[in-house]
């Protein structure tokens, strides 16, 4: 795309996040409490329509996501996926670049991790201390990973003026292949009959801390949050943050005040990448312990966007917004094995979700109209 | 197609380079041709061409009148198991030729009306398009095996029916294009006639005159005395019908709906917009680039069937990859300047 | 019904408004406006940026509904909910921003909407024969442009194709908003030349400027408008240019120039065989060679698009110079990055204040910050420290008249004027040696503009060496010590604004000499020389 039509494109997608910017705080949660009540409602009707109780239904909602310690515990672990990869899509929202490659950067992220743990493994002694160190070095592989596949869109728009929005979601696709394909053939776990790689060994895990399951420890919960942290920080503290952001208001006034606009691109989409990486890296440790096919992994890349939307792409806002989108996908786990509903109906219910945070416009029209809302 | 378009040439000659290229490693590696390109090949390539094609033409159409559907894969999958739902339900377990009719027709009607629902979240409540497209194709990845699930208690439905081939007497009999274009799926016709007139409905209609303004600077179309709101409804519930009536193709070619993984329509969505993209938003390029990719997909049958091993997983990337080396390299694609802008009419 | 005030005695005029009153929130944008469009007759509506002249149109072209008060078109009353009603009695306004399809062809755009049809398909050749029909009528030249893209087309083609799109919608009566913004003079003068021959036809044409001159020579009746009410209605014929300005302003401008007190001191900034490129990759800076010494104003005359801007974005490091040099204290900085000048002592005032100079979305403090991203104490190893931003963000709210004098106001909400003395506030600020700015008071109530003007002439005493550029003449004249002429890319004279005469300067920015202009008057109007497709002149802001 031409500069000038890229400016152009830039201005009018800044004006739609500018939009959901302009939402105070009261009415941001307003706006998320309405989309998911909707879309539940909506699910409701479907379950009614099918033949199902919905009132078992809402319960086994409800019980999936709260209900008892594990439902707690598999709710976070999707919250933490969900903020992570949300604070991704922020960073890169927030700059003014259009990172839809959260997904692939999360694969590669992910893919990296385990590769990198298993392959340092034998070098590396055995137990507790073995174990974070090949934690941390797996993690530190993964978010360089997910930098590098991140900074590739970047680099291609800031040098070759490519759109990112569609460099990115292709390189989902290609990501999703590529990392099958290896998974399939040439890192396939001895043994195996799936397409997965060779589980990392048991002693690089979480230490189960409060809740005693597999795949979430509260320590990563923490490591999620400061990371959180750390990204609004540098955001709202430092330069590099100053001028992103700068960047993605008006990028003439960035280029203006001093600021290398090509180098920006690429630095946030680097960021990005890497805090994609960060995700999928405790998603490899934390909750799945080897790598599979990419295709069969949800699609928390995609999901962050609506996350980061609705959280007007800060980073702070995320967390409350990613909890959201945790407890409806531990639902869905939970309905998949206790209900004889469909679990395909709690994907098509997340998917309205999402549709409905689309349109904050609507809720904002029925508000007014319904005396609940806003001067606008 | 504008010769004296930079893009245009640079785009075409790296099409038959890379044929030529392909052409010349074929011989090098001594893989038997004429095994390969056979007439089942290119009729297979039409077949397989067919739905990527016509959901393409359809999110050509919505981009160029500034609205980005990226939910085409959501409105296929939609199409898809509708279609095979309501064959079901018209024909049961041996479901006849005009209940596969009756079934396609209706899922349109059926994805029309979604688009409807879409486009005035869209249009009038100014959804944000992107996270909006990626809504439906959650949503088309819940409901489509969801309702597979209904109708079959399985999400993949049994053995339903696949459309027959129609053959236009004496004309099949011409060879080489003979079987290929008139002893075939009537639907693979009905794709080459809608892309032809999707192309001089563009470019040599008024209504395609204004779909262009619509894109490039509604403004101008505003006091032109045209409603750029209409122009853009009408374009993005077409996209929506030709996505569903792609699902539809992919249904009645295949003669049963899997909800697995992905589902059936396992991203030719997608390729749908990689292949308008690739087009340079022009309708008969992009029906090119469908049966580019069209070939592509088949070809890895053929290379089965000779004992070529080629890693099909790479090969599927092709299309992908090729549209991230296009916008980089060329970066001639030129987005319609008003794209995924709300336009205010300021009636 | 409409009603109809048909009088047999006086001939019905085309328009007629009365009492337009319009509000936009607490703003009223038109107080009763009264004014009436004689048929046949060229109207100037003068006024100040923020006068009303835009919305009074809008109001008559059916953009906006008033208020208050009655349109009346040819005697009859109209009520316009949109544009298409305006064009349906046969109004057309030509836009300062062109509403043209880019990708499409000149004969496209003229038909969008109207297009002739066989068939279902256009019937372009038809379409072709009914456009030339009137290109020959009224002398355009743009036959030779019907079938190539807009895109490639001139800014004064460009503007040619939106006339004749109107006329051929059947307008009657014209409106045309500040028109001669982005021609030169030359094709100023084909401009009106065509509006005579317009309403030599029975057309009406109204156009809005706030170019006195030009309203002088244009038009037979001028209204100034001024803070959204009608200042006065006057016949061209007899007005003078200060009465017009003192109806503008309500007050007489000072013309005069300021006797200066200091002397010029060394060169600081010295620019040698600049070459630069603009945005589409064609030539806007031709071989420009200058200094700028210590205590002196250069200023930089001429129409926009010829260069002014690529040349000063190569000044500050927003651009990269084909060849040539840029130094600085004697030091090149050809290569160096906005970010290295800004550090060396390079301020700018940017043309664009709310693209390029503060954020909107911003308050005032983070705006503060625009550019002293590196200096310290705001900025230590990468990290800010906010409450001495605040401090310097206060420190220039209060030092330049900042009005509402609230750091944490957000830009969006300050007017034009107290946003450019922020700016400027801002880049004075940095203690620079050497102060570029680019068109800066455009758009700025007067007051802000004497405020703006005293600054500049203050850095002036104070030792620095200032560039401006700027295309209001009395500006330009008012300030420098020297003036440059900037014409297609080449500075085609430095002159002493003491010494020549706003007619050769105005002759200088058409690139013509005004020794050899005195002997031979303007050779013919019209607008058959053609303006250069793709031309390496544009308007590029």
């Amino acid at each position: 795309m031409s500069g000038a039509g890229s400016n152009r494109a830039r201005a009018v997608l800044d004006r739609i996040a500018a939009r959901l910017l302009d939402a105070s705080v009261g009415e941001r949660i307003a706006i998320a409490a309405a989309s998911m009540t909707l879309a539940i409602l909506i699910g409701l009707l479907v379950v009614a329509f099918a033949g199902y109780d919905p009132v078992q239904f809402l319960e086994n909602v409800a019980i999936g996501a709260f209900g008892d310690a594990n439902a707690l515990a598999r709710t976070l672990k999707f919250t933490t996926l969900f903020i992570l990869t949300g604070v991704a899509v922020a960073i890169a929202f927030r700059a003014g670049v259009f990172n839809i490659g959260v997904q692939g950067q999360f694969v590669v992220g992910g893919f990296a991790t385990v590769i990198a743990i298993l392959e340092l493994a034998p070098l590396l002694p055995t137990g507790t201390t073995g174990g974070v160190l090949l934690m941390i070095l797996g993690t530190v592989a993964g978010s360089i990973a997910g930098g590098a596949y991140g900074a590739l869109p970047g680099i291609l728009k800031a040098y070759g003026d490519a759109n990112e929005i569609v460099t990115t979601i292709m390189l989902n696709f290609i990501a999703t292949g590529a990392v099958g394909y290896l998974v399939d053939g040439p890192f396939r776990g001895e043994g195996n009959r799936a397409p997965n790689t060779a589980r990392i060994p048991e002693y690089v895990s979480l230490p189960r801390v409060v809740f005693d399951v597999p795949d979430f420890s509260v320590v990563g919960l923490a490591v999620t949050l400061v990371v959180v942290g750390a990204i609004a920080w540098v955001l709202a503290r430092t330069r590099f943050g100053y001028d992103m952001v700068t960047s993605g208001h008006q990028v003439a006034a960035a280029a203006f005040s001093g600021v290398n606009a090509r180098r920006t691109v690429v630095a946030t989409m680097t960021l990005s990448g890497m805090v994609a990486g960060v995700a999928g890296a405790l998603f490899a440790i934390m909750i799945q312990g080897y790598y599979s096919d990419p295709a069969g992994i949800g699609t928390y890349g995609f999901d962050a966007i609506a996350v980061s939307l609705l959280a007007a792409n800060n980073p702070l806002g995320v967390v409350p917004a990613g909890f959201l989108f945790g407890a409806l996908d531990s639902a869905g786990s939970h309905i998949r094995i206790n209900s004889d509903v469909p679990v395909q109906l709690i994907d098509g219910i997340i998917g309205l979700v999402v549709l409905f945070v689309a349109v904050p416009e609507l809720f904002r029209m029925a508000a007014e109209r319904t005396g609940l809302g806003g001067e606008n | 197609m504008n010769l004296n378009d930079r893009g245009t040439r640079l785009r075409l000659g790296a099409a038959v380079a890379t044929v030529v290229l392909a052409l010349a490693a074929a011989l090098a590696l001594g893989w038997p041709l004429a095994d390969i390109v056979t007439v089942g090949f290119v009729e297979r390539t039409l077949q397989a061409a067919t739905p990527i094609a016509l959901a393409s033409l359809g999110g050509l159409y919505a981009e160029k009148s500034g609205v980005f559907n990226i939910g085409l894969e959501g409105f296929m999958i939609f199409g898809a198991a509708n279609t095979g739902a309501l064959v079901w339900l018209l024909g049961g377990a041996s479901p006849t030729q005009a209940d596969l009719w009756v079934a396609m027709g209706l899922a349109v009607a059926l994805s029309i009306a979604y688009t409807v629902f879409f486009a005035v979240l869209l249009i009038r409540y100014r959804a944000n398009q992107i996270v909006a497209g990626l809504a439906v194709w959650f949503i088309g990845l819940g409901f489509g095996p969801f309702t597979a699930v209904l109708v079959w208690g399985n999400r993949n439905s049994p053995g339903l029916v696949s459309v027959a081939d129609v053959t236009v007497p004496g004309l099949a009999g011409v060879p080489v294009v003979g079987p290929v274009l008139f002893d075939t799926s009537p639907l693979v016709l009905l794709t080459i006639f809608v892309a032809v007139a999707a192309w001089v409905f563009l470019y040599r209609t008024r209504y395609g005159y204004w779909l262009q303004a619509a894109g490039e600077n509604p403004k101008a179309l505003d006091t032109a005395g045209v409603s750029v709101t209409r122009v853009r409804y009408a374009a993005v519930i077409f996209s929506g019908a030709m996505a569903g009536l792609a699902g539809a193709v992919l249904l009645a070619h295949s003669g049963s709906f899997t909800g697995t993984g992905q589902t059936m329509v396992n991203g030719r969505g997608w390729i749908g917009i990689v292949a308008y993209l690739f087009g340079n938003y022009n309708p008969l390029g992009a029906a090119a680039a469908a049966l580019l990719f069209g070939g592509l997909d088949m070809l890895q049958i053929q290379f089965q069937t000779v004992g070529i091993q080629v890693p099909n997983r790479l090969v599927n990337l092709f299309p992908y990859a090729a549209v991230v080396v296009v916008l980089t390299v060329w970066s001639s694609t030129r987005m319609p300047s008003a794209l995924g802008e709300p336009y205010e009419s300021d009636d | 019904m409409a009603e109809s005030e048909r009088d047999d005695d006086h001939p019905v005029p085309d328009v007629r408004l009365s009492g337009i009153t319009k509000r936009f929130g607490d703003v009223v944008a038109n107080d009763g406006v009264d004014l009436t469009l004689e048929k046949g007759s060229v109207h100037a509506l003068l006024g100040e940026n923020g006068s009303g002249k835009t919305t009074l149109m809008s109001v008559l072209y059916g953009l906006y509904d008033q208020d208050d008060g009655d349109i009346y078109v040819r005697g009859d009353r109209q009520e316009f909910d949109s544009p298409r009603d305006a064009m349906d009695v046969g109004i057309g306004m030509i836009h300062q921003h062109f509403q043209l399809v880019e990708p499409m062809t000149v004969l496209q755009n003229i038909v969008l909407g109207h297009e002739p049809t066989e068939h279902g398909l256009v019937d372009i050749e038809s379409a072709r024969t009914d456009v030339k029909a009137i290109t020959d009528r009224y002398g355009f030249d743009v036959d030779e442009y019907l079938d190539v893209p807009v895109r490639d087309l001139d800014v004064g083609v460009q503007q040619r194709v939106e006339i004749v799109k109107s006329l051929y919608r059947g307008a009657e009566i014209l409106v045309l908003d500040e028109p001669t913004a982005v021609l030169t003079p030359q094709e100023v003068q084909g401009l009106f030349d065509v509006m005579a021959e317009l309403t030599a036809s029975g057309h009406s044409l109204v156009f809005i400027t706030h170019k006195l001159d030009e309203a002088l020579t244009a038009a037979d009746e001028i209204t100034v408008l001024r803070d959204g009410g009608v200042a006065g209605t006057v016949d061209a014929a007899d007005a003078t240019e200060q009465e017009l300005a003192r109806l503008m302003v309500g007050r007489e401008i000072d013309f005069d120039r300021q006797p200066r007190e200091t002397t010029i001191g060394d060169p600081v900034l010295e620019i040698a065989d600049l070459y630069v490129s603009g945005d589409r990759g064609l030539e806007q800076v031709s071989g420009v060679d200058f200094t700028v010494r210590e205590g002196e104003i250069l200023g930089i005359a001429g129409v926009q698009g010829n260069g002014q801007t690529e040349l000063v974005e190569a000044l500050t490091g927003l651009r990269p110079v084909e060849s040539g040099t840029v130094r600085f204290d004697g030091a090149d900085i050809t290569g160096t990055s906005r970010r290295d000048r800004i550090e060396k002592g390079i301020a700018y005032i940017p043309e664009d204040r709310q693209e390029e100079g503060i954020v909107m979305d911003y308050d005032l403090v983070r705006n503060s910050l625009l550019g002293f991203q590196t200096t310290e104490p705001y900025v230590e190893r990468g990290v800010i420290d906010w409450p001495a931003v605040r401090d310097h963000a206060e420190g220039i709210v209060e030092e330049y008249d900042v009005q509402p004098p609230d750091a944490t106001t957000r830009a969006s909400s300050l007017s034009g004027g107290n946003q450019q003395k922020f700016v400027v506030g801002r880049e004075i600020e940095h203690e620079p040696t050497v102060m570029v700015a680019s068109h800066p008071t455009r758009g700025v109530d007067i007051g802000s503009i004497e405020f703006i003007h005293d600054r500049l002439l203050e850095l002036r005493d104070a030792g620095l060496a200032v560039a401006f550029v700027s295309s209001k003449l009395e500006e330009v004249r008012t300030l420098s010590d020297r003036i440059a002429v900037m014409y297609e890319g080449e500075f085609v004279d430095v002159v002493d604004p003491e010494a020549v005469t706003e007619e050769d300067l105005g002759l200088l920015m058409t690139g013509a000499d005004p020794e050899s202009a005195a002997d031979h008057p303007a050779a013919g109007s019209g607008w058959s020389d053609g303006g250069t497709p793709a031309g390496d002149r544009r308007d590029e802001s």
